[in-house]
């Protein structure tokens, strides 16, 4: 039994698995930021990898980010403010007036796979509640997505508010009709067109 | 011509039974408070605090009972009115991308108000097209003026009829004040409101949501023309078994055709849908794939038990331009709609799965249109038509060239294609080998040339001009 072993729990999406394994490496007294990062958060790097290649299908993505994020309940209470290795607090959900939240939901899974703390406000989000959220969280970032066409002109909104008050939070926008341009052209700071390559972005974003 | 039929009748039978269970046993959220209301007013077990509704049978087969089996797309030229079925196949734009091809580049960009006037004009002029869907966003649409900024210049350079939606009440009150205006009243607008709404209002799986919910409501209480589309999406908002989704989008279909009876009974349906399946290895979104044809073929032949008219988004690529992939999605899925009988064909003029609006592909698909219309005009039977005197007249051994007969049926029994080409390789090859994007474009360019005659008169545009102020310019301005 190693640490090892609960990476590859998580590779092979092991819900079960992943928490026995978990319990087991705290009770021998394992290094707790070890599990993490060597086992948790090293074996999602490796599913990002393998979806990349086309190895995995995005089920098997979420499935193992289920994982993870079983085994990460199974460490928090452990984890002291000063071995917390969180990347960051990530605020994400679907603009006003869309529900189409599949996508959103799948980069927040991926997210708190890859260690942040995320806290998803969900569906039909508006400004108001995503500025709110935000500053009583001490966000990092702010995650706006969009399937409808028509809800896009939401998350330009929502940026321009942020800049407006002068928070220091960044913007990261998504979803099917979100293009670089139209990232570009609201002031987003970061866009993907991907739940992986949202969590890159988000690193990069979050990067000290 | 007889409709491919996929199931028995007891097979349909039963998604329709397995469709009331879901709806009498799992329900739908309904996130619109007015809809929550409606469904509790008329027989629905609503739970106000979850918003769950769940539909007792009797309740959807007693809405069942006032479903109509015609549809009418009204035009500000009346010449241009079509109902469902009677002339089907009716081909529309797809709709509401956020991008165009720029014409001169070739490079995807946003796409304006002035491509929006562009495009209707390319539409009113096209003739396999019977519904212009405003097919892109306008990016520089003024401040408050994001719906007005589509349906302007699309009702000024199209006098076919005009769908699309708006993102809430506040916009869909000024486009119906437009629509006045341009009427001459409210009254006369009433009787032959041109404007045809769509929405989604449902969001798979078994969700209303707020603003468009609200729309269709709203439009169905004044009797304005309006309707739905189903967009359940196999692997992630539905089952990934095509007869999972069919059920879903099934009992989708009905809890929205149940409120709408419920505000009005004998209110006009479309059993509309984009019923698609996810591509599971990276969850793109797939409406060129074959199974969106199956599944509108499915969907096609449920309408026809409820006996209303059927259709959709069918006809869709996810290619990124006009290559083969392009032609062959949107060839095989709408063949494979319309001998299944869909009335309905959301498909002209995307790429890239609805985000990018390209004229050469609308050119590309009125070809199609055409094909798909000739498809469905069939073999007219007839012992005239088996044409046995001239056949005996001709003999073993002549020609049916130089014959009456031939003279007068030569320019109406084959679609005669300005897109494909017939050319013998060595003609093709000196006229510097187009393929058929730049064929279409060659014809795009024809068209929008010339001035349109079927815009505004110089005396509607001051009254609308007059009425709403900072409007965009809405005019047709081409060049290539």
């Amino acid at each position: 039994m190693s640490v090892q072993d609960i990476y590859d729990a998580v590779v092979a999406f092991d819900i079960e698995k992943v928490v026995a394994l978990v319990k087991v490496e705290v009770e021998k007294g394992t290094n707790v930021s070890d599990i993490l990062s060597d086992g948790l958060i090293g074996a999602m790097d490796e599913v990002g990898q393998r979806y990349t290649e086309g190895e995995f299908f995005v089920p098997e993505m979420l499935m193992a980010a289920k994982a993870m994020k079983a085994g990460l309940e199974v460490l928090k209470p452990l984890l002291s403010q000063g071995e917390s290795t969180k990347k960051g607090t990530i605020i994400i959900g679907t603009v006003k007036g869309d529900l189409h939240d599949i996508g959103k939901n799948l980069v927040s899974m991926m997210m708190e796979g890859a260690g942040f703390e995320v806290i998803d406000l969900g569906v039909d989000v508006d400004t108001e509640k995503f500025l709110a959220t935000a500053k009583e969280r001490n966000a990092d970032i702010i995650c706006m997505s969009a399937l409808l066409t028509t809800t896009m002109p939401f998350m330009e909104v929502t940026v321009k508010a942020i800049r407006e008050q002068g928070l220091n939070l960044k913007t990261m926008v998504g979803g099917a009709p979100v293009s670089e341009d139209f990232a570009t052209k609201i002031g987003a700071d970061g866009w993907s067109p991907d739940a992986p390559g949202a969590v890159e972005t988000a690193r990069r974003l979050t990067a000290k | 011509m007889e409709f491919t039929k996929l199931f028995t009748q007891t097979q349909v039978e039963r998604v329709h039974e397995a469709s009331l269970g879901i709806l009498e046993n799992v329900g739908m959220l309904v996130r619109n408070e007015k809809a929550l209301i409606i469904f509790a007013e008329n027989g629905c077990q609503v739970d106000m605090e979850t918003k769950m509704v769940k539909f007792p049978r009797e309740v959807v087969e007693k809405a069942r009972q006032t479903f109509i089996p015609t549809y009418t797309f009204t035009a500000q030229d009346p010449k241009f009115d079509v109902t469902m079925p009677g002339n089907r196949p009716i081909v529309v734009t797809g709709s509401s991308a956020p991008n165009v091809i720029d014409p001169k580049t070739g490079e995807e960009r946003r796409a304006t108000s002035q491509d929006i006037a562009n495009i209707a004009y390319l539409i009113n002029e096209l003739p396999g097209f019977d519904v212009f869907s405003i097919s892109t966003l306008a990016d520089d649409a003024p401040e408050g003026q994001f719906s007005m900024s589509r349906f302007y210049p699309a009702l000024k350079n199209c006098k076919k009829p005009v769908r699309s939606n708006t993102p809430n009440m506040e916009d869909l009150k000024i486009v119906l004040e437009l629509g006045a205006l341009i009427a001459g009243s409210e009254e006369a607008y009433r009787k032959r409101p041109f404007i045809n709404h769509h929405y989604c209002p449902v969001v798979s799986p078994l969700t209303f949501d707020v603003e468009s919910t609200e729309a269709v409501i709203y439009l169905t209480e004044q009797g304005l023309p309006v309707y739905g589309t189903i967009v359940p999406n196999a692997g992630m908002t539905s089952p990934l078994s095509l007869m999972g989704t069919l059920t879903l989008g099934n009992a989708e279909f009905l809890g929205l055709a149940t409120l709408m009876q419920m505000i009005r009974p004998g209110a006009p349906l479309i059993y509309a849908v984009l019923s698609t399946v996810a591509d599971m290895r990276t969850g793109a979104y797939a409406p060129g794939a074959i199974e969106t044809g199956m599944m509108q073929m499915a969907h096609t032949e449920m309408a026809r038990f409820y006996n209303v008219p059927s259709g959709g988004y069918i006809g869709l690529t996810n290619a990124h331009s006009n290559d083969a992939q392009s032609g062959y999605e949107t060839g095989m899925n709408t063949t494979g709609a319309l001998l299944a009988g869909a009335d309905l064909f959301n498909m002209g003029g995307l790429l890239g799965s609805l985000m990018a609006f390209d004229f050469g592909k609308a050119v590309i698909d009125n070809e199609i249109a055409l094909m798909l219309k000739r498809m469905k005009k069939g073999y007219e039977y007839s012992e005239e038509n088996l044409c046995l005197d001239l056949i005996a007249k001709i003999g073993p051994g002549g020609s049916y060239m130089d014959t009456d007969h031939t003279m007068k049926n030569m320019r109406s029994i084959a679609v005669l294609p300005k897109i494909a080409t017939r050319e013998m390789r060595r003609r093709w090859e000196d006229q510097g080998k187009p393929d058929a994007y730049s064929r279409a474009m060659k014809e795009a360019n024809k068209i929008l040339s010339k001035p349109n005659k079927s815009r505004f008169t110089e005396e509607l545009d001051a009254k609308v001009r007059g009425h709403f102020s900072g409007l965009v310019a809405g005019d047709v301005d081409w060049s290539l």
